[in-house]
């Protein structure tokens, strides 16, 4: 039966293979308990996945496109940005290719998984946003991030975001994302795994300052010689750390580092990483009105101990628990709790209070 | 291209037309309604299962003439109910072939959600799987799609790009994906149906009685 070609089964068709050819390229990761996610074969034995999926670091199983099962080893991870690099032995997978040019709002995406091995799953949807730097739940900041509203499907973590022609777009991190969508742009995420390939993974620098953003003054800004809004006022300086150790003083305006402009604490907080760590940089600051430039040598940040996660349940209020603020303790043992006052971007002030588990007891 | 520019709206357009005008509305109890496919120019609706309560459903065409039909099969099985209706002048929906679809082809998903009539929604097939069930079967196909369903479009068709009725939506898994019946599987069971009465006039088939599907989140 001839079918009639119109700009709809164009687009069909066009979708169709878009989801076929990226499928080449995306496995099952199996690492975690109860079902497993996705990941796209960054090379043809690296394996680039979500770090949150990756719940051990032996008896990795990745289930390939053609239905094989091979064994993986973890190469490195970077809780930070939630990626984590896997290399499978013995076998080979095709390598994805990536998106060339500007990801723009608006575009075609589709999310793909391969949770099960009942063959590639997909979801469609548009570049909502891309936008950055994102500050990602267990501390790291990406320097920038896809919003999408195609819905990410259990065991979608891990896969790719594609555009209409299977060009990678990003890789779906739906663990991170507050409650959204959000993918890791393929730069980004490239970049990072040929860290976790080269060191098995990310440096995260400290430099030791407590900082506000503020704006520069208008006598200030000829000395700095470009346009700049912002900078971030040094309010405290922690002893022994590089900050010191670099002659920074309370007072300071910090305006770039390694010559690139620092406008607020995100930007300034994503460049912390990578090679800067351990070698002298260049740190600019404004001080009595002058620019002026010292070398600071970055060390490496203590790992937040990953230990169980703290379970705490909302007894009552709004928000979430990330809306942390000064609490009192009020109670003994089991039924012990801690309620705090605190401001909600929407609700304005109001009291919320969690009860502690018995295990936040037990840690105590 | 039309005057307007557009590339994509008079197709849209010109296939939710044509599907509208072979959609029913099928009230099967006191205080719900479904959607029902009208299947052929005699007067064959198909519908879900879990649409049908114990009276006879009225079946409302899109031109607004009501009809009282009778039952010729219910299959809990696959949540399938054949329905017939003496009316003429019928506009039925074309059936495609639900066997050879891909991951990422388009979708829309035509029906009454939450009692607006006709009512459309677009997606893709998000992912191609089996499901157990509850009968000899065993095994059958499904689809799965992202375009959103909610109650009201139970019994409503699953359209290609082309406007080809390729699935009957069903189901609604974890609140956002929608789960629909292939049309093969609809096919073959209106064969057997029709095989049957015509063999007996006015005979009723319905298969061996197997429990259906877990009445829960069935819309």
């Amino acid at each position: 039966m001839a079918k009639k070609e119109t700009p709809l089964t164009a687009l069909s068709k066009a979708l169709a293979d878009a989801v076929e050819k990226a499928a080449a390229s995306t496995v099952t990761v199996d690492a975690r308990r109860r079902f497993p996610a996705s990941g796209i074969a960054y090379a043809k034995d690296l394996i680039l996945t979500a770090s949150h999926v990756v719940e051990r670091d032996e008896d990795i199983k990745v289930i390939l496109p053609d239905g094989s099962q091979v064994e993986a080893s973890l190469v490195g991870r970077d809780p930070g940005s939630d990626l984590a690099l896997l290399r499978i032995e013995d076998a080979e997978a095709a390598p994805a290719e990536k998106t060339e040019g500007e990801i723009r709002p608006g575009q075609v995406a589709l999310a793909i998984g391969r949770p099960s091995t009942e063959g590639v799953q997909a979801s469609l949807g548009i570049v909502s946003a891309v936008g950055g730097p994102t500050r990602m739940r267990r501390g790291g900041v990406l320097e920038g991030h896809i919003r999408t509203d195609a819905i990410p499907y259990p065991g979608f973590s891990g896969g790719p975001l594609i555009d209409d022609a299977g060009r990678i777009l990003g890789i779906n991190t739906s663990g991170l994302g507050h409650g959204n969508s959000i993918a890791i742009p393929v730069e980004i995420a490239w970049k990072i795994a040929g860290t976790l390939e080269k060191h098995g993974s990310i440096k995260r620098g400290y430099l030791g300052i407590r900082s506000q953003p503020v704006d520069i003054p208008e006598n200030a800004l000829k000395a700095l010689g470009r346009e700049q809004a912002s900078g971030l006022l040094l309010v405290g300086i922690e002893d022994d750390s590089p900050a010191s150790e670099a002659n920074l003083m309370v007072g300071d305006i910090l305006v770039g580092f390694n010559s690139q402009a620092i406008e607020s604490a995100d930007e300034l907080f994503s460049l912390l990483s990578g090679e800067v760590v351990g070698s002298p940089t260049p740190i600019e600051v404004l001080r009595g009105g002058k620019l002026e430039t010292l070398k600071v040598t970055l060390t490496e940040r203590a790992e937040q101990p990953r230990g169980r996660k703290r379970k705490r349940r909302m007894a009552w209020g709004f928000g979430d628990p990330h809306h942390r603020g000064r609490g009192f303790s009020y109670g003994r043992g089991k039924g012990r709790k801690t309620s705090f006052r605190m401001r909600h971007p929407h609700h304005g002030i109001g009291y919320g209070c969690f009860s502690l588990d018995d295990d936040d007891l037990n840690d105590e | 291209m039309s005057k307007s520019g557009s590339l994509f709206t008079p197709y849209l357009n010109g296939t939710v037309e044509t599907v509208r005008r072979g959609l029913a509305v099928v009230q099967g109890r006191r205080f719900s309604a479904g959607a029902g496919i009208i299947w052929d120019e005699n007067g064959v609706v198909l519908t879900n299962n879990h649409v049908l309560g114990r009276q006879n459903p009225i079946v409302t065409l899109s031109d607004k003439r009501q009809f009282e039909a009778r039952i010729l099969a219910r299959d809990a099985e696959v949540d399938l109910a054949i329905l017939k209706i003496e009316a003429d002048a019928l506009a039925p929906l074309t059936i495609g072939d639900s066997t050879n679809m891909r991951v990422g082809e388009i979708t829309f998903a035509i029906g009454h959600p939450w009692g607006q009539l006709g009512a459309v929604t677009f997606g893709i097939i998000s992912r191609l799987t089996h499901a157990q069930t509850r009968g000899p079967r065993g095994v059958v196909p499904i689809m799965r799609t992202d375009a959103r369903l909610a109650p009201g479009n139970s019994g409503g068709p699953l359209i290609n790009a082309a406007g080809e009725v390729i699935g009957i939506n069903t189901m609604i898994i974890g609140g956002d994906q929608g789960m629909a019946i292939p049309s093969a599987v609809a096919s073959e069971l209106i064969k057997t149906v029709l095989q049957q009465s015509n063999k007996k006039d006015d005979s009723y088939y319905e298969p061996k009685h197997t429990p259906g599907w877990g009445q829960e989140n069935v819309i």
